[in-house]
């Protein structure tokens, strides 16, 4: 298992955000983040893995607590050629292994004597220092292959003073901010480091290929997972058995919310799936649910701004033969009503008469006594699911750019997005899928792709 | 007791149905299950899956079930069949001697009956669920299923209860039509064959139909066309036929086939193959026929079973992983601040810059206004004994100057120590600054992590202020 794969060890000062720039690579949210310096205890190794073989490993470190006493002993003992001075510093991590005084040291210098490369990170939004020189001075004895990282962690800007520093003892000095890092940032990243060692041009190229294609297949993974959440919930029909002929009201209302809730849990695992996609396993979420009563005709009248516009509404609508000729649409009973007001300009307080209890079906099945039932669904309201479109990918967007490194929740609070999530062209396609689901049709295979395709152009739009 | 599949069964179907129901494997087992496998095609690493895992369902296999009653149902009907098959050849080879056995209605049941069922059979093949509607009451299997329904265990073998559709039910009763129908004929057969051992049996040919010899004659040395050529003695001569037409009008046999007895039992070869070939021989092809239809649609609804597709999918997708294996032990984060002073003590002994430069501190001096006649750089690229000469002379308070927005390491920690060890110092006060741009001001997030830190320092000598 020791086949030959690059390593490197992202080291520095504590609290410089070693540890949010491993998360970003590694796209791993579970490591600890934390302005206590000395939050990063021990080494850590986040391996990039395909089929269980490592492409390279990434090891997250302990910041340098006594690096003054560390080139103390170095010095005392390394007066020996350069190109041994590696040797002292092998000899200083296996003479202090059970030293608690170097704890920190030995785990940020064990994987650089077993040949990771350097990747230095200081936080470049304060001012250089000349104790920095010490660390580097170690790590300039280490012989290994090294650049260093510019984090921005703060609103400050020193970089100039550092570059000049840093270019003293690295060959490539770059930005890189973990915490707004994406896909693209940190192929890019990948490349400037395949730069630092011959031997590590190949495996790097390969790495990059990987975590191209895990980025598309986490894509296609999302689209998919969103488009059967919107059959599931489009097609959605809660029944329910009732006692009587007629359903009593309290049947209808708990019915309804029965409905409701599952539409609500529906979208909570979609949320989740869509989550553990992007590696996200831990993400706290600032959102309103969804609120079915307020997903009124039109926007204007909703309160959510996912929904289309009246005249988005009829467009689409038209287009797909929602609105003209649908017999069996419930929208059919206003629907003269609902022409009658685009023709005569009377637009204010319709969406109101349409509210979610006039846009669901409400039906009681069944001829024998004692076996009725109540049925609920499926959502009948035209805007109902470009609210929950434009809620899923809106989420999805915003957990594909999210980076590892981030511990704060994400606000997935409506008023955050403002640009229309799907195009026109687009949602030609996608009513026609709703059209059919919300007259309990089932799905041509070929239609499904369609839909899944369609959803895939909108999102990689939002990607952008 | 595992057999090694490697086709699709029915028993593959129920089984994979049955465990995905209970265990699906994350992306990361199925992938690397897939990579040891040395046939890479997605059917058979679905089947060797299928094999490595099914012992994670506990429950009894609802495949053995089936099969059982399916076998159970198949093996007593073949037999039933089978022999009914043999009745009739003998109830219609029964020769009293009186009168011939009439060619034509043995020809009917043995060929025409057959043909006619195959034709159904096809229709039942070709259109589906709505051939089977319009042609149900002539259907073979439309009455199996009537038959099947009136069994005791019926439940356990029709579809209603399965989990698969009605279209592969159709045509795992199709596949049994044509085996059944088989085994009608070879009773048939058999019973022409042991009659024919056992008696000698004369043949002749009655109809009412305007018929002669000639044309008859020609329909059956067309019928014979599959073994005219290398079989000759087993296609009726016009000799033959015209001998062995017979009227039942005459109350008794014509004097000529009394005489030709004899010849009239070389008939015998003609229908015996007429039967091998029509009836068991073509049914046989039904069978292939049918066989095939049923491993298609067995073929398409197992990689509709709700997962099958994913598992294929994951089979075939590289499993990549960025994370680490191994969890992190988090560190319990200190709560406690220590208490902060809000002002510098009037005269200080001493002025130290930890990691500061003199000139530093002389900007600092400037900006704060706080003076001392000592003023000393620590820290920062001094070594320990420069540090160490430093602390020795100090003596009375001491101010020392940090940087904020700097954590405190340990070498600043054992520095502090160094410090506070020494009797002759009476008070130690820690100011962090902030950078020179902010005017030394610190935030409050860069003091709280020194106040974090310092609070494990147990000293009274010990101050920190806030500027
Ligand atoms: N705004 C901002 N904050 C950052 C950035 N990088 C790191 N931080 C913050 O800086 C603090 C320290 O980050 P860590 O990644 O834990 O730093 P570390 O170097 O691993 O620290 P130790 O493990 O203690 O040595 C955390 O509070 C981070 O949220 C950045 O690019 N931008
Ligand atoms: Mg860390």
């Amino acid at each position: 298992m020791s086949s030959y794969h690059p390593k490197f060890a992202v080291v520095g000062h504590p609290n410089k955000g070693k540890s949010s720039i491993v998360a970003s690579l590694s796209l791993d949210d579970s490591i600890q983040i934390g302005n206590t310096p000395g939050t990063t205890q021990v080494k850590r190794g986040f391996p990039l893995k395909v089929d269980g073989k490592i492409v390279y490993e990434l090891f997250d470190t302990p910041g340098f607590q006594r690096a003054r006493r560390v080139y103390a002993w170095l010095e005392e003992h390394g007066d020996v050629p350069a190109n041994r001075r590696i040797d002292v510093v092998k000899q200083f991590v296996h003479e202090h292994r059970d030293n608690k005084k170097f704890r920190d040291e030995v785990e940020l210098l064990d994987p650089i004597i077993n040949g990771a490369g350097i990747i230095y990170v200081v936080d470049a939004s304060k001012p250089y220092g000349a104790e920095y020189e010490i660390e580097m001075e170690i790590l300039r004895w280490c012989g290994q292959p090294s650049m260093a990282i510019l984090n921005l962690i703060g609103e400050e800007d020193y970089r100039e003073e550092w570059s000049r520093a840093l270019g003293q003892y690295f060959r490539l000095v770059r930005t890189y901010n973990p915490m707004t890092a994406g896909h693209k940032e940190h192929v890019d990243l990948l490349e400037s480091i395949a730069q630092l060692n011959e031997a590590w041009t190949k495996p790097i190229k390969q790495a990059i290929e990987v975590l191209n294609k895990l980025y598309d297949l986490k894509v296609e993974q999302t689209v998919s997972t969103i488009s059967d959440y919107m059959v599931k919930v489009l097609s959605f029909v809660h029944k329910q058995k009732i006692v009587g002929e007629e359903a009593t009201p309290h049947e209808e209302k708990v019915a309804k919310e029965r409905y409701r809730n599952k539409i609500i849990e529906y979208e909570e695992r979609e949320q989740r799936d869509v989550e553990k996609i992007w590696q996200h396993n831990d993400v706290q979420k600032e959102e309103e649910q969804l609120n079915l009563d307020e997903v009124g005709l039109f926007s204007q009248e909703s309160a959510s701004i996912f929904g289309l516009s009246q005249k988005e509404l009829i467009l689409t609508g038209a287009s797909a033969g929602a609105i003209t000729g649908a017999g069996l649409d419930l929208l059919v009973a206003g629907s003269s009503l609902f022409l009658g007001t685009v023709i005569g300009g009377v637009v204010g307080g319709v969406g109101a008469m349409f509210g979610f209890d006039n846009l669901y079906e409400l039906k009681v099945l069944g001829q024998s006594v004692g076996r009725r039932e109540l049925t609920v669904g499926p959502m009948q309201n035209l805007n109902f699911p470009y609210v929950l479109l434009g809620r899923a990918l809106y989420h999805a967007s915003l957990m594909a750019k999210r980076s590892h490194a981030k511990r704060e929740a994400v606000n997935l609070k409506e008023v955050s997005f403002t640009e229309g999530v799907i195009s026109a062209e687009a949602r030609k396609t996608l009513e026609k899928v709703h059209v059919k689901l919300r007259k309990g049709k089932e799905l041509e295979k070929e239609e499904l792709a369609e839909y899944t395709s369609t959803l895939q152009k909108s999102f990689l739009e939002l990607l952008e | 007791m595992q057999q090694k599949t490697t086709q699709l069964s029915l028993k593959s179907y129920l089984d994979l149905h049955q465990l995905l129901n209970v265990y699906r494997g994350s992306h990361e087992e199925n992938r690397l299950f897939a990579l040891t496998q040395k046939n890479q095609k997605p059917l058979a690493l679905l089947l060797a899956w299928l094999q490595k895992n099914l012992y994670r369902v506990t429950n009894q296999l609802e495949s053995t079930k089936y099969l059982h009653y399916l076998t159970l149902f198949s093996s007593l009907f073949g037999f039933i069949v089978l022999f009914l098959g043999f009745l009739t050849g003998v109830a219609l080879l029964s020769y009293s001697g009186s009168e011939p056995v009439n060619v034509i209605y043995l020809l009917l049941v043995m060929v025409g009956l057959p043909l006619l069922s195959m034709l159904l059979s096809l229709l039942s093949m070709l259109f589906g669920n709505i051939g089977a509607k319009v042609f149900a009451h002539l259907s073979p299997l439309y009455y199996l299923e009537k038959v099947v329904n009136l069994l005791p265990f019926a439940k356990n073998i029709t579809f209603s209860s399965l989990p698969f559709s009605a279209t592969l039910t159709k045509w795992i009763f199709l596949q049994r039509v044509q085996i059944f129908s088989f085994l009608f004929s070879l009773g048939l057969f058999l019973a022409l064959i042991l009659m024919i051992i056992s008696k000698d049996i004369a043949f002749g040919w009655s109809t009412t139909l305007q018929v002669d010899a000639k044309s008859f004659q020609a329909l059956l040395s067309t019928l014979s066309f599959p073994w005219r050529d290398f079989l000759p003695s087993a296609v009726p001569s016009l000799e033959l036929v015209e001998l062995s037409h017979y009227f039942r009008l005459g109350e008794h046999l014509d004097s000529k086939m009394i005489h030709n007895a004899d010849k009239l039992g070389a008939w015998w070869q003609f229908l015996a193959m007429a039967t091998l070939f029509y009836s068991l021989g073509l049914r046989l092809i039904f069978w292939i026929v049918a066989h095939y239809g049923f491993k298609r649609q067995l073929k398409k609804e197992s990689l509709a079973i709700d997962g099958v597709s994913e598992l294929i999918k994951e089979f075939k997708t590289p499993f990549i992983s960025t994370q680490s294996h191994n969890d992190e032990e988090h560190l319990e984060i200190e709560e406690t601040l220590r208490e902060v002073d809000e002002h510098l003590g009037e005269k200080y002994e001493a002025i130290l810059g930890w990691n500061f430069s003199d000139e530093q501190l002389l900007l600092i001096k400037d900006s704060l206004g706080v003076n001392s006649k000592n003023r000393e750089v620590v820290g920062g690229k001094n070594s320990f004994l420069e540090d160490k000469k430093i602390i020795e002379q100090l003596k009375g308070e001491v101010l020392v100057y940090v940087k904020a927005w700097e954590p405190p390491t340990m070498d600043f920690m054992d520095f502090l120590e160094d410090v506070l060890a020494n009797s002759s110092i009476k008070r130690v006060d820690i100011v962090p600054l902030g950078t020179a741009e902010r005017n030394y001001k610190s935030n409050r997030e860069e003091m709280e992590v020194w106040l974090r830190k310092l609070e494990s320092i147990d000293s009274d000598k010990l101050g920190v202020v806030d500027v």
